[in-house]
């Protein structure tokens, strides 16, 4: 398969990246005047200050913060598939979201609303992300036998349903008027973010993205086997230890972010691929970038497709997403 | 007298009841050949993966040059001890150069340099004209033969070759060994083919049950008193040829 040439295809996702989230700004249930948009986004002395707080209070905030989730989740993706060496690999599908939301659940339900607005959410969803992935590597691990890259998933799959289950009880439970809030985290949502949300991913993405990008050429040697990078001296346990707890960071600031957001894990890695091939030094700009555009799209969808009335975002991308899904379960029965 | 390069010190490896490696000692010397033979479960392919350090409960020392090799960093002694190892992977998106220029990882070069290598390797094992291709769809043998241009492009001091002829038809099977042999790099390397064997390597070391049963040239190590306890046939090893003369044992 031909490559697209790196260059021109991260450019070209740049700018569609901004076009993206211009579009994510300026349209939305209000139907206004252009000129009125343009002079609210660019804050001119003549602009509607009720449009004005729209777009700077309601949509930019949201729009930044699903290309936050849209990028980290990304590269939870390309940083799972290739230390697991599972094409499959994803943290939705290998229960991290769950774990995340689970705990996300519990903090709104259970935990101080003080404690839950000073970034404790953030920690929660972490360690429950990142506990969700301790329990599903243990449940797939055959000792002598290593990890079949099916039953990963299938261990995966069998821990996010426990952890969904865990959620909804929370909520059921719970008194009405917090549910509401505990729900958006299971069907993925970015309504109602602030700018004040934003700060754990706006800090954790560039960090876990230069951090993922040093370490490059690393993960390109454990495409090659375990032992291969290890005889080529990756410190393979420590890049492993390092790098899935980094995914299961981002992932936990994802779900606390917008909740759980299923499959552009999963697909935005092998969409990146596709155009510039495996080797990470190119995969991972591309992905990240790919990824923010997939999600400001898919939620500018789902605000504007049936408004007034919104449309979580884990409805459209699991329609999205289904037909790359069954390509990839397709290509893993060859190998990947 | 060749110097010894990698020595070996009571090297023992146990996996929970199985004993893998049971106090095996011996040295490689430098510039020198040397086969690694046994049975199937002998120890063989341990015994390589706690030298290229993909096995690291073993007890017992392994220097190199004289220093134990947990006191190396693990940068430079990969610089040094270069394997090719059995363990099979899919290697979608990345393409026959990218393959090879990765092995050149242990190694800071310039990016004219390691591409220069990498042209010469891919043109040893005859994959000269494919470097741009993806490797996904390679038989196993080309993937074999592009490992082998990996680890000849890194062209490190000892080469460790588990079953290096796997899956490589008659010709690359003698080609390629040949390159190495005429690099004059130490080599350890395990066979099962016997005759292979005689034709490349200076010494043999012979493992059973994890323990080393005997060190010499191979036709010091090939006494029909070890095939018959080792490999379990009854057999002549005369003039670098196996002939059986009896039942299989």
């Amino acid at each position: 398969m031909t490559r697209a040439p790196y260059g021109t295809t991260l450019a070209l996702g740049l700018i569609a990246l901004v076009l993206a989230m211009l579009a994510g700004a300026f349209w939305g249930t209000a139907d206004l005047p252009w000129d009125d948009r343009i002079a609210a986004l660019l804050r001119l002395p003549h602009a509607q200050p009720n449009l004005e707080l729209i777009i700077w209070e309601w949509r930019l905030p949201r729009v930044i913060m699903v290309a936050l989730v849209g990028g980290a989740l990304a590269l939870s993706g390309v940083i799972m598939q290739a230390l697991l060496r599972n094409p499959l690999a994803d943290p939705y599908l290998l229960g991290l979201s769950s774990g995340a939301s689970a705990a996300a659940t519990a903090a709104i339900v259970w935990m101080p609303a003080a404690f839950v607005a000073s970034f404790g959410l953030e920690l929660l969803a972490f360690l429950g992300a990142m506990l969700a992935f301790v329990l599903t590597l243990g449940l797939a691990f055959q000792p002598g036998r290593g990890m079949d890259k099916l039953v990963l998933i299938l261990a995966g799959v069998a821990i996010s349903l426990f952890f969904s289950s865990v959620s909804a009880f929370f909520i059921h439970i719970a008194d009405p008027h917090v549910t509401r809030n505990a729900l958006s985290f299971l069907m993925g949502s970015a309504a109602g973010a602030r700018w004040a949300d934003m700060s754990p991913l706006a800090l954790a993405l560039p960090f876990g993205f230069i951090a993922t990008w040093f370490c490059a050429t690393m993960l390109d040697a454990v495409l090659l086997g375990d032992e291969r990078a290890t005889a080529l001296g990756v410190p393979l346990p420590v890049l492993r230890l390092a790098l899935l707890s980094l995914a299961a960071l981002l992932t936990g600031l994802s779900v606390a972010g917008a909740g759980i957001v299923g499959f552009v894990g999963l697909i935005v890695p092998h969409m990146a691929r596709l155009l510039v091939g495996a080797p990470h030094k190119r995969l991972i700009p591309v992905a990240v970038v790919l990824g923010m555009i997939v999600l400001v799209v898919v939620d500018l969808l789902c605000r504007t497709l049936l408004a007034p009335e919104e449309l979580p975002l884990s409805v459209l991308l699991a329609l999205f997403a289904a037909p790359p899904f069954v390509y990839i379960l397709r290509r893993v029965r060859n190998g990947f | 007298m060749a110097s010894d390069i990698l020595t070996l010190d009571t090297l023992s490896l146990t996996k929970g009841q199985a004993v893998l490696l049971d106090g095996v000692s011996f040295a490689l010397q430098r510039g020198k050949f040397h086969a690694l033979l046994g049975p199937n479960g002998a120890g063989k392919s341990s015994l390589m993966r706690v030298l290229y350090r993909a096995e690291t409960d073993a007890t017992g020392t392994v220097s190199l040059e004289g220093k134990p090799i947990k006191d190396w960093h693990r940068k430079a002694y990969a610089a040094k001890v270069g394997a090719l190892v059995q363990e099979s992977v899919s290697l979608s998106g990345l393409t026959l150069a990218e393959v090879v220029i990765l092995g050149l990882l242990p190694l800071a070069l310039s990016r004219d340099e390691a591409q220069a290598r990498c042209a010469e390797a891919l043109g040893l094992v005859g994959l000269a004209n494919r470097a741009t291709e993806d490797a996904t769809h390679l038989s196993g043998g080309e993937q074999q033969r592009l490992f082998f241009a990996q680890l000849l492009a890194l062209d490190p001091d000892i080469y460790i070759l588990d079953e290096p002829h796997n899956h490589l038809d008659l010709h690359y099977q003698y080609v390629l060994l040949d390159i190495v042999r005429r690099r004059g790099k130490t080599v350890l390397a395990s066979f099962h083919d016997l005759t292979l064997a005689t034709r490349f390597c200076d010494h043999a070391f012979l493992l059973d049950h994890g323990r080393l049963a005997a060190s010499g040239t191979l036709a010091e190590v090939l006494t029909p008193e070890r095939l018959a306890s080792v490999y379990r046939i009854d057999a002549d090893f005369t003039g670098g040829a196996l002939s059986i003369r009896g039942a299989i044992v």
